[in-house]
């Protein structure tokens, strides 16, 4: 087994004739929480797009748990159970209740018996604070109460890691705080976590690690302390003076 | 001029064994094309370049030539090939051949509906494109396929009425006939139209009411 979750090595990729992210180079020790910061259209959201293969990828090659899945041979679907998503827009089924949202991927993919996996969906939705919401459908929900059941269903899938992609953007303010409470509570845990996000709090205060995306580019990288209370490099200063201002 | 009443009273009975007919040959139709159109839809979204050139290229042509064009190479045009087929089974066949194209694009701007999101959540749980497809984006379309669905199956009645002309004593031949025997066109007519009007009516309730039936809030 390797000692990475992720690596990530001299990542290039494009969009036509723009040049999304450089010659990334990223590592994850199983059990790291990583935040990544910068500016909108930075390719904060591409890399993790990129990491479970829901972008394509021009240059460099991306391991998982140790499985080179930029080869093309990879069964990305095999791969992807190992990686939970958490998305801006939640994507939550909206055909379906909480609690079927849940129980689709581990009885479709993993083959789980409906009673198993509904045993285990109500173990998460109990753990994200929602079990009473399991018979209700996404629409009767809350932009929070979405996220939280969509947090539910990856954990269902039992990931090594879990991806969350601006996962409060489209919250209402009252609701942030739920979602980034289970993040913390993961986090706690010790569940391995990337991610994407404008809430600096946040990373400042639950990442081992924070990374720094620039135009592309990894510019700067280290601890919350280095990263937001000696930044070196004059483009995170100036990023970081722009988004704390408060 | 009047409206003879008397003679399209008459007329109802003979008119009514047409518009069984009609009807008859529509839902064949309807039937034959939804499968066509299924496939011929899911063929332009799957991820295979050689199975979407096919469809493409079947749903272009099909919808770049007219159906009465279709009818006449099924009936008149493949003997000529050695298939001599009955004229029932020539409509059936012109006619689902042509709604399935229409059906498949349908289907495809219902699949193509579907926000991106909700593939790449399946697949980010682990499902492959088809089980993504096949539980969580098809249930979705299908709710968003229902309406447009209605409207081709309304369309393809009416233009079942092209089939008189390879002598099938649906509705409208039927009308033709009657008219040539009583010269009660306008009587007639108003018959037939009356007749075409119920049954669309029909489809499109019957469409109306399982769109809300099926319909869950978004």
């Amino acid at each position: 087994m390797s000692k990475w979750i992720i690596e990530v090595r001299g990542l290039n990729k494009y969009f036509g004739r723009h040049h999304i992210l450089k010659n990334v180079n990223l590592r994850v020790r199983f059990g790291e929480v990583v935040s990544i910061i910068g500016a909108s259209g930075s390719g904060k959201s591409t890399l993790l797009r990129c990491l479970n293969g829901l972008e394509s990828v021009q240059d460099g090659e991306i391991f998982v748990d140790g499985v080179c899945i930029t080869n093309g041979r990879v069964n990305l679907s095999k791969v992807r159970q190992s990686i939970g998503m958490i998305f801006q827009s939640f994507n939550l089924f909206p055909h379906m209740t909480a609690l079927e949202n849940i129980t689709l991927a581990p009885q479709k993919v993993k083959k789980i018996p409906r009673q198993e996996a509904e045993k285990i969906a109500m173990e998460f939705l109990r753990k994200v604070g929602l079990e009473e919401k399991a018979r209700a459908y996404p629409s009767e929900l809350s932009g929070g109460q979405k996220q939280r059941v969509a947090i539910a269903r990856s954990l269902a899938m039992n990931p090594k890691v879990m991806m969350f992609d601006e996962p409060t953007s489209a919250l209402d303010p009252e609701t942030v705080k739920d979602v980034l409470d289970v993040m913390k509570e993961l986090a706690r845990e010790g569940m391995t976590m990337i991610v994407v996000t404008h809430e600096m709090g946040f990373a400042r205060e639950v990442s081992d690690r924070v990374v720094h995306l620039d135009n592309g580019e990894i510019i700067e990288e280290g601890t919350p302390e280095e990263i937001f209370y000696r930044p070196k490099h004059p483009r995170t200063q100036e990023f970081l003076s722009k988004v704390i201002n408060i | 001029m009047q409206f003879d009443l008397h003679a399209l009273y008459k007329a109802l009975p003979s008119l009514l064994v047409g518009a069984t007919i009609t009807l008859k040959i529509t839902s064949l139709s309807i039937a034959l094309g939804l499968c066509i159109g299924i496939i011929a839809g899911l063929a332009r979204v799957w991820p295979n370049r050689v199975l979407q050139i096919l469809s493409g290229a079947y749903i272009e042509i099909i919808r770049g030539t007219p159906l009465l064009v279709q009818i006449f190479l099924v009936y008149f045009g493949l003997p000529a090939l050695g298939l001599n087929l009955d004229p029932f089974i020539a409509g059936v066949i012109a006619m689902g051949v042509n709604s399935g194209a229409y059906v498949g694009e349908i289907v495809r701007g219902g699949i193509e509906s579907i926000a991106r999101g909700q593939m790449e959540a399946a697949l980010s749980l682990g499902m492959t494109w088809k089980q993504a497809m096949y539980y969580v984006v098809l249930p979705q379309a299908f709710v968003r396929i229902l309406p447009p669905l209605g409207n081709e199956f309304i369309a393809l009645l009416k233009d079942s009425s092209l089939v008189s002309t390879i002598a099938i004593a649906e509705l409208t031949r039927t009308g033709q006939i009657i008219i040539t025997r009583t010269f009660k066109s306008f009587e007639i007519w108003s018959g037939v139209a009356l007749f075409y009007f119920l049954m669309t009516y029909i489809i499109s309730r019957i469409v109306r009411l399982s769109e809300e039936r099926l319909r869950y809030s978004e």
